[in-house]
């Protein structure tokens, strides 16, 4: 290499970089949206969505390709058949205690031009109520006796039992799938086919591409029955990060991202974006620490620390739970009564959470027995230490953060938590095993109050810590099934399970949503974000947002 | 030399085969189901985890299990991924390209700016040049990468805008925009990972660039050449150079993969869908076939690496006996 | 005085070396001696009020997310981090040395079989190897961890020294020792050992601040060095979400951990002059 031979490298290496930077820069037609979620769909059909495939990047999209039969009202109410808004089907009535008939919009069509007809909802509820096919949506419909229609928009749908949710559970499950595509396909097939490549619907938006790994396109279905998107196309990105996401949204490479809280710290962030603005969405989750009632590893012998309701009691009336939700969520969660998300419209008008009683715990603890007698700062009883191991996921930043804090709170009473950080497969498996002291558990609820059966009735799927009262199953029955006020019901349940203290309900969070202002009338849907984004309208397009915080 | 080469072939062969079963054992002894995770939002019931386990071949003893493997990949199968349901071939055959791209990038830079450098701190040991270049560097060095990604991400990505925050391709470009955009769309979101990965990387072959160097040009045959009148270029490239190169060829061999895996945090932080995050993903959740799929992918680069490497040295050096 | 003794002797006497070495020991004993004049890193006295507080009189180094003092945690952290880093790297540099230098001296069949396990060793991501291994243990020791990181981090060393071997073999000065009936142990270490160390000790000094970035990584995969105990490379990545809004969370165990690599690396900077000042 001569002397200028380095040099002329430099100066090329130098003129290329200055010739890319500006080149690219695409101006962003105003009528497009860029949504950017953590987690690719790679399969947004319906009855396909089973396992982990059932998780929201797949239920998002699946959402602007089929239509429902109903969508909720604004009360998010799950019983009745009054409060839902008609999609799919224009309108419905009730025959009797175990019949619902409903009737088609006879504009509804596929992607591909051909109507929406009742063989289609046939075809689609046979596949969704076959446990070898979709086990879940089998479980979900197993109160549907049968489906039938009757002539091409009528479809008429019996139960086997009266039940308060019938109309929920016909209408949110599952959208229906084009019958004349798909008829004669096995599932594994289906699961293969080009359809799942390039799904056809009958939603607000069609599918046009998938990148793997980066982003799906969606283009807004201009002969769509209920109205033609102004947002003309769709696009979903996908960052695994969570700086990523900011980043991404920061700088004006996409519009809309979901769940920007925690950290709390992004909101000052995006508040110093002028061209952002925040939509708070009550969410399906609620955090909770779970006390396993029975011996790790033992479920025949009570566990010998938490079995006692006194000390339960006493660890929820220990913790400044408002401290804990304010330094993570901020003013975006509450405390929860009982395991109620902010989704459950039971929510409303439930009592209040208790507040921190470090005395009356103290009172509890003593009383039990628990006393310091080796002035070590630990409680003790019978020589044993009220030490607990705490299990928790590590890629929860929000548990993460929330364990430590509750490490500390507790320790300041004289209970000693030990933090198990352990990963995934880990965690669920000793979590399922029942190989745990405190679990921090974090559900996702259905709207459906139904789903607390999971977790909380004696012979719930999801009962790890053996939790168990007759009253509260009576209760959930009921309240189930309609007979009284479901309201009440549901609010004695809640009431019974903060007395029992089966667990420590610790947070309750809103979803905080940034989107770009130049969208109006947005409506975020707490079951699904996106939902409503055929609504949308863009307004004229503002100035250059300005550089990111 | 055909013969050392046969044997070394059938010797790679080997090593892979040790790589595999040694990560295979690893993988069963670790705790943690894969299905698990299958069974997050509603409990499995032990019908349906028996039917997966049958499914992903769970429920063989494990000699079996490795068997199915081996056959497998010779024929180019790798199995399904538990946790995307798809082949593991497909989802390693879209995560290349993004890998390759941005290795490839990488090692360029490496190749001509890191050895260029070194080069010329060598050459002039001691100078202002040499020691600033060297503070620099070791600066370079110490700083964690997936920091510098995140402060370049910010700062050159959202505050100056003058480069993509993140991602690989600009969805809004559509897919009938000519080679030329989407080269130039590729290239501009490159810049920022293939610059966190290289500012680590170069430093360190610039240290061993330098190192090497040095002791060559020491050497007393290049002090001959000089007196016997050589230009100077032609004795630091010709002669003491090829000396040099041993250390930085090994490197190189090393190199590879360390890029894969070390390119996780790169590839998180700015979104790039490589086989880095893939595989790192596949651990955390116990994704046996993605798993094994993506190390033998990665495991056959590094012996076809070590392979090259020893070439290498063998072609530059006659000396080195090749046993 | 010892071939190594000399060297160090040397590398004391130039400035680089003397402030780096300094720079070193001020950090080792800062960790050692600092923390009960400092507030407990552990305690949270005020998560509403007092999380995320820039750097002032009563936290010189801020608080953190959770109202911690950052700079007692750094100091704390600096135990840790500092233990793990040179007691695995002085395990991977000796494992790496002595099969490096067994291979390429002995040759033949010896190097063969050794090579090929390195190769195979290498073949496997260590990033993958590590997080298989320390989901073996729920609370991984410290010792597991350092044994662990050392033994999957002499490979790459081994190959370097093996080079250095196979290429010092020929020289001249080698075959008159062995022409001269020198035993093969003095050759080793009298003539082989001492002029290979040049990519050695580059490669022990980069390799501390490699460990010291792993244990980072690790963290941020959630394993390693586990919570509350603080570790520098923990604390860069808890302080990722506050990153633009209270960087000093991050910037200051980032900086002690750029500080210490450096300072490590340009004390092998001035030990590799040294070794090669007396090799010539």
């Amino acid at each position: 290499m001569t002397r200028s031979r380095p040099r002329t490298f430099l100066g090329t290496a130098l003129t290329a970089l200055v010739l890319v930077c500006p080149l690219g820069a695409q101006a962003r037609d105003p009528n497009t949206i860029v949504i950017v979620t953590g987690q690719q769909a790679t399969v947004p059909v319906p009855t396909l969505m089973e396992g982990a495939d059932n998780n929201l990047a797949n239920l998002e999209v699946a959402d602007q390709l089929f239509l429902r039969l109903a969508g909720f009202g604004p009360s998010l109410t799950t019983v009745g058949e009054r409060d839902f808004v008609p999609r799919l089907a224009r309108s419905w009535s009730r025959q009797d205690s175990l019949t619902l008939v409903f009737d088609l919009d006879p504009r509804a069509r596929w992607h591909d031009g051909v109507p929406v007809t009742g063989a289609d909802v046939v075809f689609t509820f046979e596949r969704a109520r076959n446990p070898a096919i979709a086990p879940r949506l089998a479980d979900l419909l197993r109160h549907i006796s049968s489906v039938t229609a009757e002539g091409e928009r009528r479809v008429v749908v019996r139960f086997s039992q009266p039940y308060a949710e019938q109309f929920y559970d016909v209408v949110y499950h599952v959208a229906p799938l084009p019958s004349h595509l798909l008829m004669g396909l096995t599932q594994d097939e289906l699961k293969r086919s080009e359809f799942v490549r390039n799904p056809v619907g009958n939603g607000p938006y069609r599918w046009v591409r998938s990148v793997p790994g980066q982003f799906i396109e969606l283009a807004a279905n201009k002969r769509f029955f209920l109205g033609r998107p102004a947002v003309a196309r769709v696009f979903v990105r996908i960052a695994a990060d969570p700086d990523a996401r900011i980043n991404f949204l920061l700088s004006g490479e996409a519009d809309a991202l979901e769940n920007i809280v925690p950290p709390i710290a992004n909101l000052a962030r995006i508040e110093a974006a002028r061209n952002l603005r925040l939509v708070p969405v009550p969410s399906p989750t609620v955090g909770y620490l779970l006390f396993n009632q029975r011996a790790p590893g033992d479920p025949e012998r009570p566990h010998p620390i938490l079995a006692d309701r006194s000390v339960r009691r006493a660890i929820t009336l220990s913790l400044d739970r408002q401290a804990l939700v304010q330094s993570v969520f901020g003013t975006y969660a509450q405390v929860p009564f009982g395991p109620a998300a902010p989704i459950l419209w039971i929510r409303h008008n439930a009592p209040a959470p208790l507040g921190p009683d470090p005395a009356a715990a103290g009172r509890l603890l003593s009383a039990a027995g628990w006393v310091d007698r080796d002035g070590d700062g630990v409680l003790d009883r019978d020589g044993r230490p009220l030490l607990l191991r705490l299990n928790f996921p590590n890629t929860s930043a929000v548990r993460g953060q929330m364990a430590l804090q509750v490490q500390e709170q507790l320790r300041r009473v004289g209970i000693a938590i030990e933090l198990q950080r352990l990963e995934v497969p880990v965690w669920l498996e000793r979590r399922s095993g029942g190989h745990f002291d405190i679990d921090f558990s974090s559900a996702s609820q259905d709207p459906s109050p139904s789903g607390l059966t999971q977790s909380w009735s004696c012979s719930g799927g999801d009962n790890v810590a053996h939790y168990c009262n007759a009253r509260v199953d009576t209760l959930m029955e009921r309240a189930i099934r309609g007979t009284g006020n479901p309201a009440d019901s549901w609010h004695e349940v809640l009431r019974q399970i903060e007395d029992d203290a089966p667990a420590t309900f610790l947070y309750a969070p809103s979803y905080v949503h940034a989107i770009d202002r130049r969208f109006g009338h947005v409506t975020i849907r707490p079951e699904s974000s996106w939902l409503e984004l055929r609504q949308w309208t863009v307004e004229r397009a503002r100035e250059r947002p300005r550089s990111g915080y | 030399m055909k013969r050392w080469l046969l044997r070394r072939l059938a010797q790679a062969g080997i090593t892979l085969a040790i790589a595999m079963v040694l990560l295979f054992v690893l993988m069963r002894l670790a705790p943690g189901d894969p299905l698990s995770r299958l069974g997050e939002n509603r409990p499995l019931s032990p019908a349906e985890t028996e039917a997966l386990r049958v499914r992903y071949g769970l429920d063989q003893p494990l000699l079996a299990q490795f068997g199915v493997f081996l056959r497998g990949a010779a024929r180019g199968d790798l199995g399904t991924s538990i946790e995307y349901g798809r082949p593991v071939s497909a989802l390693v055959r879209e995560r290349l390209p993004a890998t390759i791209l941005l290795g490839g990038a990488v090692l360029l830079l490496n190749f001509t700016i890191g050895i260029w450098l070194g080069v010329r701190q060598a050459v002039r040991r001691d100078s202002v040049l040499d020691r600033w270049l060297t503070t620099v560097s070791l600066a370079g060095y110490a700083m964690p990468s997936f920091w510098l990604g995140l402060v370049l991400a910010w700062l050159v990505g959202v505050k100056w805008r003058l480069l993509p925050a993140a991602g690989m391709q600009d969805p809004l470009l559509g897919p009938d925009a000519d080679w030329g955009a989407r080269g130039a769309d590729v290239l501009r979101h490159l810049v920022l990972p293939a610059l966190t990965l290289s500012i680590v990387s170069i430093a360190a072959t610039m240290r061993y660039q330098r190192t090497a160097m040095l002791e060559a040009l020491a050497l007393p045959y290049v002090t001959t050449a000089r007196a016997k009148g050589v230009r100077e270029s032609l004795v630091r490239w010709r002669h003491a150079w090829r000396n040099a190169l041993f250390p930085v060829l090994t490197l190189f061999g090393l190199w590879l993969p360390v890029l894969v895996t070390g390119s996780v945090f790169v590839e998180s932080v700015f979104a790039w869908p490589g086989l880095g995050s893939l595989a790192a993903g596949a651990v955390g959740y116990r994704d046996y076939p993605l798993l094994m799929g993506t190390s033998l992918l990665i495991s056959a680069l590094v012996v076809a690496a070590s392979l090259l490497t020893d070439l290498a040295y063998a072609f530059l050096d006659p000396r080195v006996r090749l046993s | 005085m010892t071939p190594v003794g000399e060297a160090l002797h040397r590398a004391w006497h130039t400035p680089r070396g003397r402030v780096s070495a300094g720079i070193l020991v001020a950090i080792g004993l800062v960790g050692l001696f600092g923390p009960p004049y400092l507030p407990d890193p552990l305690a949270q006295p005020d998560i509403l009020a007092g999380a995320n507080l820039p750097p002032g009189p009563s936290h010189p180094f801020g608080t953190d997310q959770l109202s911690r003092d950052v700079l007692a945690r750094v100091v704390t952290g600096a135990r840790v981090s500092l233990a793990v880093a040179v007691l695995a790297v002085g395990l991977s540099m000796t494992l790496g040395a002595a099969v490096g230098l067994v291979a390429g001296y002995w040759g033949g069949g010896v190097d063969a079989v050794l090579m090929r396990l390195v190769d195979g060793a290498l073949a496997v991501p260590r990033l993958f190897v590590l997080l298989l291994v320390l989901a073996l243990w729920e609370r991984i020791p410290v010792i597991a961890l350092i044994v662990l990181i050392g033994a999957t981090g002499w490979f790459g060393t081994s190959r370097l020294v093996r080079g250095e071997v196979l290429r010092l073999r020929e020289e001249a000065y080698v075959s008159a020792a062995e022409a001269l009936g020198a035993r093969r142990r003095r050759i080793i270490f009298r003539h082989l050992l001492p002029n290979a160390m040049g990519p050695l000790l580059v490669a022990a000094t980069l390799g501390v601040g490699d460990v010291i970035l792993l244990e980072a990584g690790l963290s941020f995969l959630g394993l390693g060095v586990q919570p509350p105990a603080p570790s520098w490379g923990g604390m860069v990545f808890d302080a990722r979400a506050v990153l633009v809004t209270a960087p000093w969370a991050g910037i200051f165990p980032g900086l002690a951990i750029t500080l210490t690599v450096l300072a490590a690396n340009l004390f092998g900077d001035a030990l590799r002059d040294a070794v090669d000042a007396r090799g010539r």
